[in-house]
């Protein structure tokens, strides 16, 4: 069978226009010029479908170093082409196929990263944390001290900002290092711990790495017992214990990497990445407070402390924050966090202030 | 029509020629006149391709881009057809996406090494910030003009590829320099940068062996464009000169340090003009930016006719007759879509808003739903965010960059077209690297 048509042929090496007449036999494209030498012969199998407007069929040889083209302006022929050609489809229908097969696997990717995501990174960071060296550590906890005293300290004392420098809290200041210190000892730590009272109303406490902690007035004032107070500090130990600071910074690369070098890069996208990293962060974070909450009532059993006050401090301040919205808070629900403290026997010896140390501890932000 | 009277059937002298290297064939001569561009894709496949493009980014989170990007240039390069042969794209996605990876496996141990030296506090971290800035800098040009070496080497007319030669980062160093004299001259430099990097970009730019220049002017943009620079920028220098006369920078420490109730008031009293500078100011500012707002399709307008006027090609050269109204009926259409498209956002917005009760939205009683259905709810936000956004940038998309590729090759001309004839095929296909570069670093969009 055989049908033939013209066509412009282009050799690839200069840009002249041929005009030639195209032949198709069993096996394949004849190309011949006008004069009826053979200009190039193309098996169907060879054939390759390049992109061009639809008026027009061209064509090109799989593999050809050398851009030779050929171009079919009549449908008929085109057709005749297509029908012949297995490699050649204009209706489209191969391209639909291989659409398909993309999104299909761009969507497994997809969702490999969110596994990844909610999976992987932890793990990763579980696995890397131990070998950041504890210098490093100490190093960026000092540049983190002096940045997050500056963004707190909104009134500008200064020095005084810290609570227990001057002459009325020298008792509570050393009511809280001998406390500090009977923590410390229990708990084996690689780092020293450093502990600051600041001047805020807030019931808070947080820990910086390399051993800063702190604690917020606030949360000494909303304490009934010693005890209280020592399991706030005995959780933050566990925070520095578990060098969390540091793993959360990896993570947070790790996230970063995942939802923002890689994916989300559309318009509208950047929403989609912080929406993420908010999410899996959050979920990260939960489980690094159930963890700083297991070591406090692990330290106060071994120091014969009252593991339950922890819990007891935590629901009372849980009342006046801001309730928000669950996904996004930093802590677990609170009722949560309280059953799994309470699960632990109460093995009470003794209070860890006594009253005359808990009475100066109260008193620890009076005066300048 | 010049096609030689072929042999008569059976004739032998077919064997005898073919013996012999054959002859070149006679080219047919190109079309002249007014018609050497021609544009043949319509709006409603590129909506088509458009929005189902943007369906797929969201499904994939982006993934698609790479595909997205090679079907759109197959589009419009196909489409267009510069004295009777049509262009041909020859780039594929999975190119993309490699040189995309490639520059991420360089970019990324980079970002953390900056990342982890900024951490420190000592003078290192300090620095790596400002490294971390320059980097980026010089990164930005370097990306877009190897990116422009893949789009150009991917570019196949008559069988014949366009290639680009030139360093990058000597492109990079030259067009950070003209930015700097730019923004330090408030814009006055710009149309001499502009020239500058033109030239440069193509000195080293070719088809086949046919090399490429630039020969507009910045003198020439310079004095079309001065009259734009000064309706917009003018009041705003102006006002800040003024400003600077009457305003005593040490009067108004004091009043601030002295604080207290009435500081306006004490700063009025030692410097009468002081408002009326400040007011300046503010009105002024509000005035560069609407009639920047208004210009920019005159601007846009007069860069093309003088980039394109400035464009040869051996022996081809080129021309621009776009004329300014037709860039801004070109924006108007943007216009008008958007607000459509805008209004529908409203309007369904306003029935999912009756539809939810908006207590949801008051904190403590959205704490008190399930987390499942605050899930739902934050999902559902982030698709009706994304949809908007990615509406707002497909319609961008269609009614200006295919109008605007349409109508830049259907105003221009080119001349010396016999040229075209006799162009020796050169140059390797470049790599996607720039454009992988280009696309982690967030520059030029694909």
């Amino acid at each position: 069978m055989t049908r033939s048509g013209p066509g412009i042929f282009y050799d690839g090496k200069t840009s002249a226009r041929h005009t030639v007449q195209v032949e198709l036999d069993g096996a394949g494209v004849l190309v011949r010029a006008a004069r009826g030498d053979l200009l190039a012969r193309w098996p169907y199998g060879d054939l390759e479908h390049l992109s061009a407007h639809d008026g027009m069929l061209r064509l090109g040889r799989v593999d050809n170093p050398v851009l030779e083209r050929l171009e079919i302006h009549d449908p008929e022929l085109a057709a005749a082409i297509d029908d012949l050609a297995a490699t050649v489809d204009r209706t489209g229908a191969s391209e639909r196929r291989g659409r398909t097969r993309v999104v299909a696997w761009t969507v497994a990717a997809v969702a490999s990263f969110v596994l990844v995501g909610i999976f992987g990174v932890p793990a990763i960071a579980d696995r890397l944390t131990p070998y950041v060296p504890t210098a490093v550590e100490r190093k960026f906890g000092e540049a983190a001290d002096a940045q997050v005293r500056a963004m707190l300290d909104t009134d500008r004392k200064g020095e005084a900002f810290e609570c227990g420098r001057g002459e009325a809290g020298k008792e509570g200041r050393a009511a809280l290092t001998r406390l500090a210190g009977r923590l410390e000892a229990a708990a084996f730590l690689s780092v020293p711990i450093t502990l600051t009272v600041l001047r805020k109303p807030e019931a808070n406490a947080f820990a910086l790495p390399g051993g800063h902690v702190y604690v917020f007035e606030g949360l000494i004032d909303r304490a009934q017992t010693g005890d209280e107070v020592a399991g706030v500090i005995a959780h933050e130990i566990g925070h520095v214990a578990n060098r969390d600071s540091t793993r959360s910074v990896i993570q947070a690369a790790g996230l970063s990497f995942l939802f923002g070098t890689v994916l989300g890069d559309f318009v509208g996208g950047g929403a989609v990445v912080i929406a993420s990293k908010a999410l899996l962060q959050n979920s990260y974070s939960r489980e690094v407070e159930r963890r700083a909450d297991a070591y406090a009532v692990e330290l106060m059993t071994r120091l014969g402390g009252d593991t339950r006050a922890l819990g007891a401090i935590l629901l009372r301040i849980d009342g006046t924050n801001h309730p928000g919205m669950k996904l996004l808070l930093d802590h677990p629900d609170t009722k949560d966090r309280v059953a799994a403290i309470n699960m632990a026997p109460p093995t009470k010896t003794a209070d860890l202030l006594n009253p005359l140390e808990w009475a100066a501890l109260k008193r620890i932000c009076a005066g300048p | 029509m010049l096609d030689a009277v072929g042999p008569s059937p059976g004739a032998p002298a077919v064997a005898s020629i073919a013996a012999a290297p054959a002859p070149p064939t006679p080219p047919v001569p190109p079309a002249v006149g007014a018609a050497t561009f021609r544009f043949f894709g319509n709006e409603e496949p590129y909506w088509r391709l458009m929005i189902r493009g943007a369906v797929l980014l969201i499904v994939t989170l982006g993934i698609y881009r790479f595909w997205l990007a090679t079907d759109q240039r197959r589009f419009l390069w196909a489409n267009t057809e510069i004295a009777g042969d049509a262009l041909e794209y020859a780039g594929t996605a999975r190119e993309l996406l490699i040189g995309f990876l490639v520059a991420v496996a360089v970019l990324v141990p980079l970002y953390a090494v900056l990342s982890l030296a900024a951490l420190g506090s000592d003078v290192v971290g300090q620095i790596s910030g400002l490294l971390a800035l320059v980097l980026l800098a010089l990164f930005g040009p370097f990306a877009i003009f190897r990116a422009r070496r893949y789009r150009l080497t991917r570019t196949i007319f008559r069988g014949v590829r366009l290639h680009q030669t030139g360093s990058a980062w000597l492109y990079s160093v030259y067009s950070i320099l003209g930015w700097a004299v730019t923004l330090a001259t408030f814009g006055l430099a710009y149309p001499w940068a502009q020239a500058a990097l033109e030239r440069y970009k193509m000195r080293h730019t070719f088809y086949g062996d046919v090399g490429g220049r630039f020969v507009g002017s910045g003198t020439r943009l310079f004095l079309r464009g001065i009259g734009l620079w000064l309706l917009i920028l003018g009041p705003l220098l102006a006002s800040i000169l003024y400003a600077m006369a009457s305003i005593d920078g040490t009067v108004v420490a004091e009043a601030v340090e002295r604080g207290g109730n009435n500081m306006l008031g004490s700063i009025e009293s030692a410097m009468p003009n002081f408002s009326l500078a400040l007011m300046a100011l503010v009105i002024a500012f509000f005035w560069s930016v609407i009639a920047a707002g208004l210009l920019y399709p005159a601007f846009q307008a007069m860069m093309l006719r003088w980039w394109t006027s400035g464009l040869r090609f051996g022996d081809m050269a080129a021309t621009s007759r776009v004329r300014t109204g037709q860039m801004y009926g070109l924006y108007l259409r943007f216009v008008g879509y958007s607000l459509l498209f805008g209004l529908a956002a409203a309007i369904i917005g306003v029935i999912v808003g009756t539809l939810v009760p908006l207590s949801a939205l008051d904190e403590e009683k959205f704490a008190e739903i399930d987390t499942w259905t605050q899930i739902v709810g934050v999902v559902a936000g982030l698709i009706g965010y994304v949809v908007i956004m990615l509406g707002y940038s497909t319609i961008y998309q269609v009614t200006v960059k295919l109008r605007l590729w349409r109508l830049s090759f259907e105003t221009a001309e080119l001349t010396g077209l016999e040229a075209l004839n006799r162009v020796n095929a050169a140059g390797v296909p470049g790599s996607a690297f720039g454009e992988g570069l280009a696309d982690a670093l967030d520059i030029g969009g694909l």
